[in-house]
C-alpha cells in the first residue's frame, strides 16, 4: 500500500504545486518537447482510426477485396511503426525533465544542509533527512515526467479530436463537449472529500502499523511480562477495526471513479447508440459514423486517467513539503564582513583564545549563554562541567564556529573568530564529539577523511591513540569498511579511531566531548592515557562527564543555566565548598 | 513457487473473497472489450440495414450496449471494494500470523539478526506481502482467464485470428514484461545499491558534518555524494529507455495483431464466411483485447518482491525456538532460592563457551552483584534464567525445581526485569505500567511510581499518566525511562529480581536517585545485580567478578566509604581472590 502522507491545508498544497510549477521552469525544454512529441502521437492515433475506417467500410461495407485495401494497411503499418517510436520517445524525453529536476534538488539541498551546518543538522534525525533527500526528490519524478506532460496531453488531445469529429458527425461532438468537462468537475467535487478521508484511513493506517511493529520490537518486553500472547488478540482485533473503518471510508472514496467511469463509458455507448440510429436512418455516411465511433473511447482515455495523474500530483506535493521545508529554513548569518580582506592570519605558534562576554540564544529571547569569559592558551587545558543544558555543548560549538555569539565575541590571538575564515580556523583545530561518527568507509579513510597522507602516518597515529592493536586485529585491518553498513566497532574502540584522526590532524587547539556511557575499566584507562598524551604541548577544551578527567584541569568551570557559577581548579574550588564541591562529593560517592 | 504456495494456504480462510474479486475483475475488463466490439458490431450492422432497406432487430444489441456500460461502470466498483475487502483481511491474517510465529521465538533466534536491520526488514516485508493479492494475484489470475475466454469466443469466428491474438496477448504480456525485466534487471539492481550508498553517505553526513568541516573533507563528501546521485541517475535513465521501449513495443504488438487479424479476416468477408459487422466487431475486439494484460508487467514486478519478502519471512518464522518446554510442569517452588552448579552454555555448537562451569548460590531474598567486561558472560546468565535460552551442562534450580522443567513464561512471571535497554512501548506511561499489573488501580499505579522516586516527575508531565511516551521513550530522559521500568517492577511484585545494568549512561544525579528506587524495590527478592559501576555494589551482600564466562573470583562486598576515591579496577583486581 501507498505511503501515507499527512494532510496538508489547501493553502500549503497550493503553495507547493506552485513552487513544483516553479521549477518546471528550468525544464521547459525537454518537458515542452515531451509534450510535443506526445501530441505529434495523438495526432497519429487519429490517423490510424481513419484508415481503420477507411478500410473497415471498404471491405463492409462496399464489398471490396484484400488487393482494393492493400495501400492502406501498408500506410497502417506505417503508422503503427511511428506510433511505436513517438511513444517511446515520449518517455525518454520526459526523463530527461526528471532527471534534471531531481539532480538539481538534491544537490541544492545538500548544499544548504552542508551551509545550514552542525549546529543545525544536531537537531534534525538522521531519517527525516535522509528521507527528504532521497525519497522526496524521488517522489516528485511521476510530477514532471507523468503529471505535467500528460495533464498537458489532457487538454490537447480531447481539443485535437474534437476537431475531428465535428465536422464528421456534429451530436457525438456535442454529447462529448458537454460530458468532458463534467468528468474533472465531478472528480474535484468528489475527489476533494475522498482525498480527504483517504489521507485519514493512511494516517490509520500507519497508526495501525506502528503499533504492530511496536509490538514486535517489545516483544521481548512482552515476554517478560507474559503479555506477548494475548497481544495476538489486540493485533487482530486492531486490523479488523481498521478493516471495518476502512472499508466504510472506501464505499465513499471510490464514488469519485464511479462517477469517471460512468461518464466515460455511458458517453461512448451513447455515441455508439446514436451513431447506429443515424447510420440506420441513412442521415450520414458508415465512414464518419465508424471513424467518430473509433475515436469516442481515445477521447476519454485522458481524461480517465487524471485520477491517476491527479494521485502523482499528491505525493509530489506531499514529497515537496520535506523539501522545502529544508530549503527554506535560513541560513545562520555569515559573518558580518567587517573585514573582508583576509585579517592578519594568526600563523604564529603562540594560541590565545578568550570568550569575552559571550551570549547566545537559539531563538531570540530564550538566551542559553550568559556573558560567558575566559581564556584558553597553548599548553592550558579547561574543562566545562554542569549538569545537561547548562551550556557546555553550546560553549564548544561556538568555539568551532558553527555557532556565531550573538552578544560579545570569541578572540583567537586578538583577532574576532568572525573575521577568520572558518576553513582557516578549522585547520588549526581537531574535535572529538561526544558520539563521534563513523563513516562508511574503511579504517584508513576514517581516520585522515580529508587529509592527504599515507598508510604509515595513520597507523603512526593510531599507535598514539592506543586503536592500532584493535585495528590490526579487523578482519582487513585498516582496510576494513565501518559504518552503518559495515563492521561495527564497539563505544571505546570508535572513541579511539576519534582519538587518532586528532593525532593525525596535529591540531593547535583540541575539543573534546567526553563520552558520557562508561566503558570498561581497561578501556577507560587506555583512553584516559591517549587524552593525556594529545593534550600535551596543545590548548584543550573539555567537557567533561567524568569528573576524574577534570581534576588535573588548569581551570574547571562550572555552569548552570547558561552561566559560569564557579570557575577555579580542582583544589580551590573543592576548599570553596560550593557547588563543584557537592557535585564531587556526589561522584565520589558513585565511584568511578 | 512453495513460498507462494503456502502464503496462499495462509489464505484459505478468506477463498471467497479473492475468487469474487477476481471474478469482478474479469467481468469488467469483459465489459469494455465487450462493448467497443459491439458497438462496432452494431453501427456497421445498422449502416448495411440502412443502406440495404433490410429491417433488423436492433433493440437487443442498443440495450446490450447500453448493459455493458453500465455492467463495467457498477463492476469496476464492485471489483475495487471486494479486492480491497479481501485485501484488508489478508492483512490482518497474515500479521496476526507473523505475530504468532514470531513469539515463541523472541529474542533467542531473533538476535542473530541486527535489531534495527531485522524490524526495517520485516517491516518492508510484511507491507510487500499485504500487496500480493491486489497487486499479483488479482491482475495475473483476470489476466489468464479473460485471455482464454477471448480466445474461445474469438474461434467462433476464425481460429486463424484466434491464434494471431492469442500469440500476441501472449507476447505483450509475458514474453515482453519478462524480457524488460530481465534487462532492467542490472540497471535496477545497480540503482538500489547507489541508493543505499547514497543514503548511507547522506546519514553520515548529517551525523559527521562537524567533523567532515573540522577535518577538512566537507567539499570531498559532498563530491562523493553529487557523484553518487549522477550514477543513480545514470541507471535510472537507462531503466527509463528500457521501459520506454517496452511501452512502445506493446503498442507495437497490439497493433500488428489488429493488422494481422485485418489481414486474415478481409478475404473472409469477400467470400462471406464473415459478415460485414463481425469484420468491425473483430478489429475492434481484438484492439480492445490487450486491455487484459496491461497490468501484468507491474504485476510481475511486484511478484518479484513479493516472493523475496514470503522467502526472507518463512526464513524468520521457520527457525525452531530455542527453549524446548517441558511436557509437565513440575509444582511451584516452596521457596525462590537460586542454585546454579557448573552451568556451561554456548549461542552455537561451533560458539565458545559463553559460560564455562557457573557456580552460584543465592538464598531467598539475597543479592548478589555481578561485575565483568562486556562478553564476560553476564547477559547470557540472564538470557539461561530467564528460558530466553537453553544451556548445554550444569544444573539450575529455583527452590529444589530445575529450570528445565518450568515453562519458561512461569518463570518470567516470577521474575522482574529492570534492564539498560528499557523497552516503553509507543503508548501512555499508563498503559505502559498496565503492562506489569493488567487492572491494576489507579491508587497502585501512584504508589508503584512513588516507589520508584518518579511519580512527581510524571505528575508534572502535561497529561500526567496519560502522557505520550513517544517512539522509543523520547518523551523521557534515560533516568526518567528507567524509574519507569522500576514502577513496572514494583508493580509486576515478583520474588526474583534481574537488574541489568540498571544505571548504565545516567548521569551521577539521575544514577543516585535510581539506586535509592532500587534499594527499595531489593527489600526481600532474590536479586541479581549486573553492573559496572562500583557504587551500585554497596546494595548487595555478595559479588562475584565474571570473565570469559567464568567465575574469576568473589570480592567482598563494598562499603560505600570504602569506594570514595578508588576506581573500579582498584576495588574489584585488589579484592579478587584468585
Amino acid at each position: 500500500m501507498a505511503e501515507p502522507s499527512a494532510p496538508l491545508s489547501r493553502a500549503t498544497g497550493k503553495a507547493l504545486d506552485a513552487w513544483l510549477r516553479g521549477y518546471a521552469v528550468r525544464v521547459r525544454i525537454p518537458l515542452t518537447a515531451s509534450v510535443g512529441v506526445g501530441a505529434f502521437g495523438g495526432l497519429l492515433l487519429i490517423l490510424q482510426a481513419w484508415l481503420l475506417a477507411l478500410i473497415v467500410n471498404a471491405v463492409a461495407i462496399e464489398g471490396h477485396g484484400l488487393d482494393f485495401v492493400r495501400p492502406w494497411l501498408w500506410e497502417l503499418l506505417g503508422v503503427f511503426a511511428a506510433r511505436t517510436i513517438v511513444t517511446a520517445l515520449t518517455d525518454v524525453i520526459a526523463f530527461e525533465a526528471v532527471a534534471r529536476v531531481k539532480l538539481d534538488i538534491r544537490k541544492q539541498l545538500y548544499t544548504h544542509m552542508a551551509a545550514l551546518g552542525p549546529a543545525w543538522t544536531r537537531q534534525q534525525r538522521t531519517g527525516d533527512l535522509t528521507t527528504a533527500l532521497i525519497d522526496s526528490v524521488e517522489a516528485l519524478e511521476k510530477y514532471y515526467g507523468n503529471y505535467l506532460p500528460q495533464m498537458a496531453l489532457a487538454v490537447f488531445i480531447p481539443l485535437a479530436i474534437l476537431v475531428f469529429v465535428f465536422p464528421a458527425y456534429w451530436v457525438a461532438g456535442i454529447i462529448m463537449l458537454i460530458t468532458a468537462p463534467l468528468i474533472p468537475f465531478f472528480m474535484i467535487l468528489v475527489g476533494k472529500g475522498a482525498e480527504r478521508l483517504n489521507q485519514r484511513q493512511w494516517r490509520k493506517l500507519a497508526r495501525m502499523s506502528a503499533y504492530f511493529f511496536d509490538a514486535i520490537e517489545g516483544l521481548t518486553t512482552l515476554k517478560l511480562f507474559s503479555a506477548s500472547r494475548a497481544e495476538a488478540k489486540v493485533i487482530a482485533q486492531i486490523s479488523d477495526d481498521y478493516r471495518q473503518d476502512t472499508m466504510a471510508v472506501l464505499r465513499v472514496a471510490f464514488l469519485s471513479s464511479l462517477i469517471l467511469e460512468f461518464f466515460a463509458t455511458v458517453s461512448v455507448a451513447m455515441v455508439a447508440v446514436f451513431i447506429g440510429f443515424t447510420l440506420y436512418y441513412r442521415d450520414m455516411r458508415f465512414l464518419p459514423g465508424f471513424f467518430v465511433l473509433l475515436l469516442a473511447p481515445e477521447f476519454y482515455r485522458p481524461l480517465r486517467s487524471m485520477g491517476t495523474q491527479y494521485h502523482a500530483r499528491m505525493e509530489a506535493i506531499g514529497a515537496s513539503e520535506q523539501i522545502v521545508k529544508i530549503l527554506d529554513t535560513p541560513l545562520p548569518p555569515r559573518n558580518p564582513a567587517r573585514n573582508p580582506a583576509r585579517p592578519t592570519p594568526p600563523e604564529i605558534p603562540a594560541l590565545h583564545i578568550g570568550f569575552e562576554h559571550v551570549g547566545f540564544a537559539y531563538e531570540p529571547g530564550e538566551t542559553v549563554l550568559h556573558d560567558i569569559n575566559f581564556t584558553l592558551a597553548r599548553g592550558e587545558r579547561v574543562a566545562l562541567v554542569g549538569p545537561s543544558g547548562a551550556g557546555k555543548t553550546t560553549i564548544s560549538q561556538l568555539l568551532l564556529g558553527f555557532l556565531r555569539p550573538q552578544t560579545g565575541r570569541i578572540s583567537i590571538n586578538g583577532a574576532d573568530l568572525r573575521d577568520i575564515p572558518d576553513d582557516f580556523w578549522l585547520q588549526r583545530v581537531a574535535w572529538l564529539p561526544q558520539r563521534p561518527t563513523l563513516f562508511h568507509a574503511s579504517v584508513i579513510d576514517n581516520i585522515r577523511l580529508g587529509l592527504s597522507v599515507d598508510v604509515r602516518a595513520v597507523r603512526a597515529a593510531a599507535t598514539l591513540a592506543n586503536a592500532d592493536e584493535f585495528i590490526s586485529k579487523l578482519p582487513h585491518g585498516y582496510d576494513t569498511v565501518l559504518g552503518d553498513r559495515g563492521q561495527g566497532l564497539s563505544g571505546g574502540e570508535i572513541q579511539r579511531i576519534a582519538l587518532a584522526r586528532a593525532f593525525l590532524k596535529n591540531a593547535d587547539l583540541i575539543v573534546l566531548d567526553e563520552a558520557s556511557a562508561s566503558l570498561d575499566p581497561e578501556t577507560s584507562a587506555l583512553i584516559t592515557a591517549s587524552v593525556e598524551h594529545l593534550g600535551r604541548n596543545r590548548a584543550m577544551l573539555v567537557i567533561a562527564h567524568h569528573l576524574d578527567t577534570v581534576r588535573r584541569a588548569d581551570r574547571i568551570l562550572v555552569l548552570d543555566h547558561g552561566r559560569i557559577v564557579e570557575a577555579g581548579n580542582h583544589a580551590s574550588l573543592l576548599e570553596r565548598g560550593g557547588r563543584y564541591a557537592g557535585m564531587s562529593a556526589l561522584y565520589q560517592e558513585a565511584g568511578a | 513457487m512453495k513460498d507462494l504456495l503456502r502464503l496462499l494456504r495462509l489464505f484459505r480462510p478468506y477463498t471467497l473473497w479473492m475468487l469474487a474479486g477476481i471474478g469482478l475483475a474479469i467481468v469488467v475488463i469483459l465489459a469494455n472489450v465487450g462493448l467497443l466490439a459491439l458497438a462496432g458490431w452494431f453501427i456497421t450492422a445498422m449502416a448495411l440495414s440502412g443502406l440495404s432497406g433490410q429491417l433488423i432487430e436492433y433493440f437487443t444489441p442498443a440495450a446490450g450496449i447500453r448493459a455493458l456500460a453500465v455492467l463495467r461502470t457498477g463492476g469496476r466498483y464492485a471489483e475495487r471494494l471486494v479486492t480491497h475487502e479481501a485485501t484488508l483481511r489478508l492483512l490482518s491474517a497474515l500479521r496476526v500470523w507473523f505475530y504468532q510465529h514470531l513469539e515463541p521465538l523472541a529474542p533467542a533466534r531473533l538476535q542473530y539478526y541486527r535489531g534495527g536491520d531485522l524490524l526495517s526488514r520485516i517491516r518492508a516485508d510484511i507491507d510487500s506481502l499485504d500487496n500480493l493479492y491486489l497487486r499479483v494475484l488479482v491482475p495475473t489470475a483476470a489476466a489468464a482467464i479473460t485471455v482464454l475466454l477471448i480466445f474461445a469466443f474469438m474461434t467462433v469466428f476464425s481460429l486463424d485470428v484466434a491464434l494471431v491474438d492469442l500469440a500476441g496477448l501472449i507476447l505483450a504480456g509475458i514474453v515482453l514484461p519478462l524480457a524488460t525485466q530481465r534487462l532492467a534487471r542490472r540497471p535496477g539492481q545497480r540503482a538500489v545499491a547507489i541508493r543505499a550508498d547514497l543514503r548511507s553517505g547522506i546519514a553520515d553526513a548529517v551525523r559527521g558534518l562537524g567533523e567532515l568541516r573540522v577535518y577538512q573533507a566537507a567539499a570531498n563528501h559532498a563530491a562523493a555524494i553529487d557523484g553518487l546521485s549522477r550514477d543513480l541517475i545514470t541507471q535510472q535513465r537507462r531503466q527509463a529507455r528500457i521501459s520506454a521501449q517496452s511501452a512502445g513495443l506493446s503498442s507495437l504488438i497490439a497493433n500488428l495483431s489488429l493488422g494481422l487479424a485485418l489481414v486474415i479476416t478481409i478475404p473472409l468477408v469477400a467470400h462471406a464466411t464473415i459478415s460485414g459487422p463481425d469484420l468491425a466487431m473483430i478489429a475492434l475486439f481484438v484492439l480492445g483485447s490487450f486491455e487484459a494484460v496491461t497490468t501484468l508487467p507491474n504485476a510481475f514486478q511486484a511478484l518479484g518482491e513479493t516472493l523475496a519478502a514470503a522467502r526472507r519471512i518463512f526464513e524468520i518464522i521457520d527457525t525452531t525456538p530455542e527453549v524446548v518446554e517441558p511436557s509437565h510442569e513440575a509444582p511451584m517452588p516452596a521457596t525462590f532460592d537460586l542454585r546454579i552448579r557448573g552451568l556451561r552454555m554456548r549461542y552455537a555448537p561451533d560458539a565458545p563457551w559463553a559460560l564455562d562451569g557457573i557456580d552460584i548460590d543465592i538464598p531467598q531474598g539475597g543479592r548478589l552483584g555481578i561485575v565483568g567486561a562486556t562478553g564476560s558472560g553476564k547477559t547470557s546468565l540472564l538470557n539461561v534464567l530467564l528460558r530466553f535460552w537453553d544451556y548445554q551442562d550444569g544444573t539450575v534450580e529455583i527452590g529444589d525445581v530445575a529450570l528445565r522443567d518450568l515453562r519458561g513464561e512461569t518463570v518470567r512471571a516470577w521474575c522482574a526485569v529492570v534492564a539498560q535497554q528499557t523497552y516503553l512501548f509507543n503508548t501512555s506511561i499508563r498503559q505502559n505500567l498496565l503492562l506489569a499489573r493488567p487492572g491494576a488501580s489507579d491508587a497502585d499505579l501512584c504508589r508503584a511510581l512513588r516507589q520508584a522516586n518518579i511519580f512527581d516527575e510524571i505528575l508534572a508531565l502535561p497529561n500526567g499518566l496519560d502522557t505520550f511516551v513517544g517512539e522509543t521513550g523520547t518523551r523521557l530522559s534515560g533516568g526518567q525511562a528507567r524509574r519507569v521500568a522500576i514502577a513496572r517492577a514494583f508493580l509486576k511484585d515478583t520474588p526474583i529480581l534481574i537488574l541489568d545494568e540498571p544505571t548504565e549512561g545516567l548521569d551521577a544525579v539521575s544514577e543516585h536517585e535510581v539506586l535509592a528506587a532500587l534499594e527499595t524495590l531489593m527489600q526481600g527478592r532474590t536479586t541479581l545485580l549486573i553492573t559496572h559501576r562500583p557504587q551500585s555494589l554497596t546494595i548487595v551482600d555478595r559479588v562475584i567478578v565474571l570473565s570469559h564466562g567464568r567465575i574469576l573470583g568473589t570480592p567482598p562486598p563494598l562499603q560505600s566509604t570504602a569506594v570514595a576515591g578508588a576506581t573500579l579496577p582498584q576495588i574489584l583486581y585488589c579484592g579478587t581472590t584468585r
